[in-house]
């Protein structure tokens, strides 16, 4: 029988079988991954999660080429759980570029435990560091406490070294920023930001009371620790002081989320249950943002970093009245202070191929007259110390949100300082159980107390094992 | 015979790049997905940590972090495989029935019906977002028809009660039309003298559809129902991008809790955890597998 290879010729049959076989193959060998380190001597790629520093980078960049002749091509990918993946890919494939836009003290250290950002500790000095402020000097380095939380092997950060740096602060700031629609809020006779929690429900009310479709609070809730870090913790800080605060999240069940302590936190809290802006549990950080900036919400619940993003989407910072979340008039500390803290941070990779031009570049952006242009173009508080300057530099409303700072170790929350938490602490969970007692109004306070300490109890006994 | 040989050997290397394909992409990821599952492992650290069965005992019941998530998800995955696959048949057969005896327009009504299929994907999802926002199109048309406290204040997915139906309805939508195509290639496969005698018998259209028709796609539905419940039970996109398994978690299923394991941790070490619960997914895809064959081999 014949087969119908029968009819080609010896040599037509192996010329298919070798086409057959390179194209079959192909798809592998663009597997393999390219060259990484994007940047030649002359020029660097750097990646970022903020759509809103593109503009910002790209003014310092063409800054920097003219000093230097490096280009720098900024990018952008978003939102953070895209750019997340995307570094992660990119590490998979060696096509990562030279610097990357992270996430302070965090995001960085697993990026330098999984060895995709390089130690910088011997290259950033006194002089370099010293450009920063005080607060953030040393961010993106593995301290002591750092080191500790990395020691479980299920730690993200597990495997780095004390004293090793990962990156250095482009951005500081602070969560738990309540922001207010200047013109929303004078039309139900509001002029000045309240001086504590009650005032702030009392003034809730009075504008959803003008206003029931949009005058609630707007609050990225798809984001799921967005209430629990932002809303629940300046609150418990506030109402408990620093020692109770942290007992919430302790091992002694006199003293956790279903003690009277913990009921009487989550008591306040469930106060916000009839001001929450209409579906805003189905909304991401970035859409909750936006409602408020389209006027769907006369408040928003955000960050430093918040303002940005609104003057982006069409708002005027002007038109914004910024306040750190006010702590209750018989709390423990009625008026917290918001600890600032590096939020974003630049890092170098750690396959480019040429760190010391993206180190220069780093060092650029921490130079005070870099750092003020580009607090102006991003509108952020940027890691730079300003000096005196600062507050002309950023705007009335920036520098607003940053008087939220001032404040005694005793009476400031610091959401950087994690270490009374169970190793292991999962903040989604917690944040979900939280979610049913506002807005999913589904549990009490009783038993969304009983239910977190349930679960902070878990994470003990799990790293007590 | 040095002809045949070397037509045997000609043959051989013209499968031989499909094998290595399957090989590579098949054989050794699934080989690599096994193993990983019982290790720790970051994705980028230089060595895996071995853990034995502790990722499956972690996911299954010990470990409070993600055992209790993986309850919840397990339930709400229930749910939607038996709504899913059910509610998928009983659009998408009389849909087929009705579309089969249309005299006219059959292939315009037949693309109309399939729009839902060729445009499902992120972009249709999230303007289903939209339409079912506080102020979306859902709300609104009920409260112009007068029937206001149907309307959902808090959007059909922020409410914890509507969430998770609304989210069936919507993957019922993206699956009618595959099912309604593979129907209507049944009805349109049924010899005509067996629908003839039944008329010829006495039966109407109801009991000629119920007593004849059904019975013969009893195959098809076999598949339709196996493939939603497949769906149903790996599918997660359309929840992620949705409601990333919120409010709360009351829309989270098994698919987007193994995704997040494995991609949204941050570079923790859960790839080994995101495995395990594929691979118990895929016990539990085998087991309805051969439930299913069971029952198609009984009943023809």
């Amino acid at each position: 029988m014949r087969t119908p290879f029968a009819r080609f010729t010896p040599k037509t049959r192996f010329a298919a079988v070798t086409v057959a076989t390179v194209l079959s193959l192909s798809p592998l060998a663009a597997c393999g991954g390219g060259s990484s380190g994007s940047g030649d001597a002359k020029s660097l790629t750097m990646w970022t999660f903020k759509q809103s520093h593109v503009a910002a980078l790209k003014n310092a960049a063409a800054q920097f080429k003219k000093q230097t002749g490096i280009t720098v091509t900024v990018q952008a990918y978003g939102p953070d759980d895209a750019y997340t993946t995307k570094v992660q890919a990119a590490a998979k494939t060696h096509d990562l570029p030279d610097v990357l836009e992270v996430h302070s003290d965090g995001e960085d250290f697993a990026l330098g435990a999984t060895g995709i950002a390089r130690d910088l500790a011997k290259d950033v000095g006194a002089d370099w560091s010293g450009l920063y402020q005080k607060g953030v000097q040393t961010s993106g380095t593995v301290t002591p406490a750092h080191y500790k939380e990395s020691i479980p092997s299920d730690s993200k950060s597990h495997g780095v070294k004390e004293g090793q740096r990962f990156s250095v602060p482009l951005t500081s700031g602070t969560f738990g920023i309540v922001m207010g629609n200047k013109k929303m809020l004078a039309a139900a006779g509001i002029t000045k930001p309240p001086a504590s929690y009650e005032e702030f429900l009392t003034d809730l009310k009075a504008t959803t009371g003008k206003d029931p479709k949009n005058g609630g609070v707007s609050l990225g809730l798809k984001v799921k620790a967005t209430g629990l870090t932002w809303g629940l913790q300046p609150l418990a800080f506030g109402e408990l002081g620093k020692e109770k605060y942290q007992a919430l999240w302790g091992q002694d069940a006199s003293a956790d989320f279903a003690s009277p302590d913990g009921q009487k936190v989550l008591g306040l809290y469930s106060q916000m249950q009839p001001y929450w802006m209409p579906g805003t549990q189905t909304l991401d950080i970035d859409a909750a943002d936006q409602a408020f900036a389209q006027g769907k919400s006369a408040w928003d619940i955000g960050g430093t970093f918040t303002l940005a993003f609104l003057q982006q989407n069409g708002m005027n910072p002007e038109d914004v009245m910024a306040f750190g979340f006010p702590g209750p008039q018989g709390g423990a500390v009625p008026k917290p202070a918001l600890a600032p803290l590096a939020l974003t941070g630049l890092t170098v990779s750690a396959t480019s191929s040429h760190p010391e031009n993206a180190e220069k570049w780093m060092k650029f952006l921490a130079q005070p007259a870099v750092a003020s242009q580009f607090a102006k173009d991003a509108t952020e508080v940027p890691s730079t110390e300003l000096g005196a300057d600062a507050a002309s530099v950023m705007g009335a409303t920036l520098a607003d949100m940053t008087k939220a700072f001032e404040g005694s170790p005793e009476n400031t929350y610091d959401p950087n300082v994690n270490d009374f938490r169970p190793p292991g602490y999962d903040q989604d969970s917690m944040a979900e159980i939280l979610a049913d007692l506002t807005p999913l109004k589904q549990k009490s306070p009783e038993a969304t107390g009983k239910a977190l300490a349930k679960l902070n109890n878990n994470f003990w006994a799990t790293a007590n094992k | 015979m040095r002809r045949r040989t070397y037509e045997a050997v000609s043959g051989y290397l013209f499968v031989a790049p499909a094998v290595i394909l399957f090989a590579v992409m098949g054989l050794y990821t699934v080989g690599y997905g096994f193993l990983l599952s019982f290790a720790q492992w970051n994705g980028f650290a230089p060595h895996w940590d071995w853990v034995g069965l502790q990722n499956y005992k972690d996911l299954l019941w010990q470990n409070p972090a993600y055992a209790p998530r993986l309850h919840h998800a397990a339930i709400h995955t229930l749910y939607v495989m038996i709504a899913v696959p059910l509610l998928t048949v009983l659009v998408s057969f009389p849909l087929a029935v009705l579309l089969n005896s249309a005299k006219r327009m059959q292939g315009v009504l037949r693309s109309v019906y399939f729009v839902p299929y060729v445009t499902s994907g992120i972009a249709v999802f999230f303007a289903w977002q939209y339409i079912l926002q506080p102020d979306g199109a859902i709300n609104s048309v009920l409260s112009s028809l007068g029937m206001g406290s149907l309307a959902q204040p808090q959007g059909w997915l922020g409410n914890p009660d509507t969430a998770l139906p609304t989210m069936i309805v919507v993957t019922v939508w993206g699956s009618v039309p595959v099912a309604m195509l593979l129907y209507l290639t049944g009805l349109q496969g049924i010899d005509r003298s067996v629908l003839e005698a039944s008329q010829l018998d006495g039966a109407g259209w109801w009991r000629t559809n119920a007593s004849v028709v059904w019975p013969l796609v009893r195959p098809i539905t076999s598949i339709v129902v196996l493939l939603n419940l497949r769906d149903s039970l790996q599918g997660f996109q359309t929840f992620l991008v949705m409601t990333n398994g919120g409010p709360g978690d009351h829309t989270n299923v098994l698919g987007l809790e193994a995704y997040r394991l494995a991609f949204l941790k941050d570079l923790a070490p859960t790839l080994g955890l995101a495995s395990a619960l594929g691979w118990i997914l895929f016990a539990a895809a085998l087991v309805i597998a051969l439930i299913n064959l069971r029952v198609m081999r009984s009943k023809t």
